[in-house]
């Protein structure tokens, strides 16, 4: 099977249309970043505090931003994971009557805390007072000791299998399942009743950033994007020459930019996955720059006598079909990964699919461009070729 | 020929079994904190505690030595402004002379620089990189002692930023009580035993009524620990007699009342000074102060000569249990600020593993389907190569120890898309070579070696951008740029070395050779 068949695609004919849409894709970009909705930087570039929780039963979202607004913490970000309204990410805001001192994370784990506080039903908050220990927070130890009270032969055992259970589906739901489905015998099972109790919710992770954080990664990640860039610029001005690295490198500024001004259309927050993505990007899309770069080299040899603009073009036309299958490949895995990856990669994930797409249109319709622009206006003495 | 194809069978079968062996049961790579679960911390030391310290010592030390030498001055003030400075305001200058001879031979440590009747010290710079410097490693230091104290498995506690650098990384895989052990890492521990003049005193004005509001000289105000005694404010000695440094063993027991508490054994240094304190003191107030908040203040009741105590506070067993523990490990030299702190549920891991299993095998399964649909039977070639690429993958993230990470898995999907890359550049190539009407063999040697040169500067590239994304980032990150490494470099071996080898076995064999599957 053959996707194209000797296509002969006059793809320079539209280097100034190409131009012209890339233009305003990254202008608009610009533009919004700097004085429209922005990028929306997550607690890895902004600090503050993200609470992953699990309910026992499904909660509807304006009952958790009530709860959360009793305690100050209505500006809070809530976000849902999948679809049975169990499980939430919330990222707290500044809140009132809690000041950020220095650099210290103190006044965002204080935020946290007052988070799952203030989810917790009175009944809960009353077993925890009156010294009760909650099987969706408690650890294994805590677990086995209190087991340990009446059935010293069994509790470590019985212990480990509820945490394991717990482990396995994120939250214990209540006794009964402790007792059928774990296995637990029914007398643990009513001492547990006794001395434990089951909260609505488990804290399935926490993280708190400070900003000073954030500030270093916003220096090291344009650090780290400026030295690859470098890096690609002096490879392959040695492996090609100065003309075909400049290009490259306006290539691959080009797709980081459009990137992220597509991202910024988004409602998704920048955190690292994001900025690995938009680095991975630089590294992949000049794949496919590259293997266009070598045919030109080659055909520069070959076809000596035709126009550079019509080498160029049958250069593109003969990887046409290898430049759209791996990209195609690269695209169903990266596909695989934002459909079935979960929520924590799925930024990276989506992020990693603009990319793709935006790469190999530039490999095609903006890397060659570059190049014939430099011959017309530097008009190298030696030509091309290397 | 067919010499040259054993060896290479050999090869690439060695191979394969070496990566099947480093990585099988899978359970031997090590999972990151993000699949594990667990805790990472980011901590700055505040350093410039340990160069005030220094500084007050200096002071003290200094009017100590003026005072024996009889060289009189107005006062010496520590300067606000700037870290390790100090200046001795108003001095006598007839005696310059001495003082210039005293600081010349007792403080080299300082530079120092004489204005009129006034002396500015400063410390010298590589001497305050050195106090900082050990700042911080006693900081890594004690938290280690604190890790190994709580028996955790496989802790790594890394500083950042070399010599010049005060961030400690700590990280703790498969924790499931995070709150206990930030509590344990987070306590300065410094303990200290005062003694009580006045309080406890329900306000500070109270307090210090009996001396016109103004704190003695040598006493300082210090709050109680609401959550242990009744609140309110003591005043006590500045100096203290004994500390947590004098602490030689420190564990859980129960006082007479049979409530938790913690009983301690000092070093014979300590106990003969605690013995002298509670011999001057008995029937006195005796304060114990940890992190700047009074503990308990029992009365001396006997002289203590034994060198051993309780310390009670009201504490619940594991209260008394975590606070024994950080005695043992000994108290942080300076401030830690958290910069930043993550915990991972062990269940958040185990979802992000299954999903991410479950993506690399859709990806394999849909990136199969498409090559063999595409490429027939050299498809399935690709598809063999790109199962060893994975399996090699494996191999080497056990052998170098790499922890997978979510982002890791993530770099394996992506390296499953990008190593059929090369195969399509060479099956392209043989596709054009045959269309040219050249025979299969030449057609495939062509193919190879014509598209080796483009598969090398592609992965270059790629590897330096994943080379720079490892110095960029921290812990998953760095999963998956290790893993992309890895991958694209592997991908290089099964793409055009395996995929070679199976082309040239299937067709060494075969009679009909003018007709190729792809």
């Amino acid at each position: 099977m053959q996707l194209f068949k000797n296509p002969n695609i006059k793809f320079m004919k539209y280097k100034y249309i190409a131009l012209g849409l890339s233009a305003i894709v990254i202008i608009a970009g610009i533009l919004n970043i700097n004085f429209g909705k922005g990028l929306n930087p997550g607690i890895d570039f902004a600090g503050g505090t993200l609470v992953r929780i699990k309910f026992i039963e499904p909660i509807p979202v304006s009952d958790i931003r009530q709860a959360l607004a009793t305690a100050d913490l209505g500006a809070s970000k809530i976000q849902s994971v999948g679809h049975t309204q169990t499980e939430y990410m919330i990222r707290t805001m500044q809140a009132k009557g809690i000041e950020a001192k220095n650099q210290d994370i103190e006044a965002h784990e204080i935020m946290g805390n007052r988070v799952v506080e203030v989810l917790r039903t009175e009944k809960s908050k009353e077993a925890l007072a009156s010294g009760k220990i909650d099987l969706n927070s408690a650890d294994e130890e805590a677990l086995a000791l209190l087991i340990a009270q009446d059935f010293p032969e069994e509790a470590e055992e019985a212990a480990r299998k509820i945490i394991a259970f717990r482990v396995e589906s994120g939250v214990i739901a209540s006794f009964d399942q402790i007792g059928q489905k774990i296995g637990v015998r029914n007398d643990i099972v009513n001492k547990l009743k006794e001395k434990a109790f089951i909260s609505r919710l488990a804290v399935l992770s926490r993280e708190s950033v400070g900003p000073q954080v954030g500030f270093d990664l916003r220096r090291k990640a344009t650090q780290a994007t400026v030295w690859a860039l470098l890096g690609m610029l002096i490879y392959i001005g040695i492996r090609f020459k100065l003309a075909y690295g400049v290009s490259a490198i306006l290539t691959l500024a080009h797709d980081v930019l459009v990137t992220i001004g597509i991202f910024s259309f988004t409602n998704r927050e920048v955190n690292l996955p994001v900025i690995a993505a938009i680095l991975t990007i630089v590294g992949y899309s000049l794949n496919d720059t590259i293997v266009i770069f070598d045919r030109v080299r080659d055909n520069l040899k070959i076809l000596r006598k035709s126009e550079f603009q019509d080498m160029l073009n049958s250069s593109l036309n003969q990887t046409l079909s290898r430049t759209i299958i791996t990209s195609g490949t690269t695209l169903i895995t990266v596909l695989a990964l934002f459909l079935f990856g979960g929520e924590v990669i799925n930024d990276f994930a989506f992020t990693m699919m603009i990319g793709v797409v935006v790469g190999t249109y530039s490999s095609i319709y903006q890397s060659c461009s570059i190049l014939y622009f430099w011959k017309k206006i530097f008009k190298p003495k030696k030509g091309m070729g290397k | 020929m067919k010499k040259n194809l054993r060896w290479r069978i050999l090869l690439v079968l060695a191979v394969v079994a070496l990566s099947v062996y480093l990585a099988y049961p899978p359970s031997k790579i090590p999972l990151g904190l993000d699949l594990s679960g667990g805790m990472h911390l980011v901590l700055q030391v505040v350093t410039d505690d340990a160069l005030n310290a220094e500084t007050d010592n200096e002071i003290l030390r200094l009017q100590e030595q003026l005072k024996k030498e009889n060289i009189s001055y107005e006062r010496i003030s520590k300067s606000q402004e700037r870290m390790g400075r100090f200046t001795i305001q108003n001095f006598d200058t007839e005696r310059e002379g001495a003082l210039r001879d005293l600081l010349d031979e007792f403080y080299k440590e300082w530079d120092y620089s004489v204005a009129g009747n006034e002396i500015t010290l400063d410390i010298k710079p590589n001497v305050a990189f050195y106090l900082r410097d050990q700042a911080v490693k006693q900081s890594e230091e004690t938290l280690w002692n604190r890790v190994d104290e709580l028996g955790l498995t496989e802790p790594t506690i890394q500083r950042q930023g070399g010599p010049g650098g005060n961030r400690i990384i700590v990280e703790l895989p498969g924790i499931d009580n995070p709150e206990r052990v930030k509590n344990i890492l987070k306590t300065t521990a410094l303990l200290e035993w005062k003694m009580v003049t006045g309080g406890p005193a329900p306000t500070e004005e109270a307090l210090l009524e009996p001396y016109g509001g103004v704190v003695p000289e040598d006493m300082q105000v210090v709050k109680g620990d609401p959550k242990r005694t009744q609140g309110g404010y003591y005043l006590l000695s500045r100096v203290a007699s004994v500390t947590g440094r004098d602490i030689r063993m420190a564990r859980r027991s129960i006082d007479q009342w049979n409530s938790p508490a913690v009983s301690f054994t000092l070093d014979p240094d300590g106990s003969r000074r605690f013995a002298k304190t509670t011999t001057d003191h008995l029937g006195e107030n005796l304060a114990i102060v940890l992190d700047g908040r009074v503990q308990s203040a029992p009365v001396i009741e006997d002289r203590i000569t034994t060198g051993s105590g309780i310390i009670r506070g009201g504490y619940t067993i594991e209260e008394a249990e975590d606070l024994a523990l950080v005695l043992r490990a000994g108290a942080m030299p300076a401030d830690i600020n958290y910069l930043e702190e993550r915990t991972i549920g062990p269940s958040l891991g185990a979802d992000s593993i299954r999903k991410g299993l479950f993506s690399i095998i859709m990806a394999l399964i849909l990136i199969l389907v498409f090559m063999v649909f595409y490429y027939r039977m050299a498809g399935v070639n690709a598809v063999i190569a790109l199962v060893f690429n994975v399996l090699i993958l494996m191999g080497a993230l056990a052998y170098f120890h790499a922890s997978l990470t979510l982002p890791g898995i993530a770099g394996i999907i992506l390296t499953i898309g990008m190593a059929v890359d090369a195969n399509v550049l060479i099956f392209e190539r043989i596709r054009e070579e045959l269309a040219q009407g050249k025979s299969v063999l030449s057609s495939i040697a062509a193919g190879f070696s014509r598209a080796f040169r483009t598969i090398l500067d592609a992965n270059v590239t790629t590897i330096i951008a994943a080379i720079f994304l490892f110095q960029f980032g921290t812990g998953p990150i760095r999963g998956f740029a290790v893993t992309l490494i890895i991958g694209i470099t592997a991908s290089m071996f099964t793409a055009v070395f395996v995929s070679r080898l199976i082309f040239d076995v299937s067709y060494s064999k075969r009679k009909k050779r003018d007709k190729l599957s792809i």
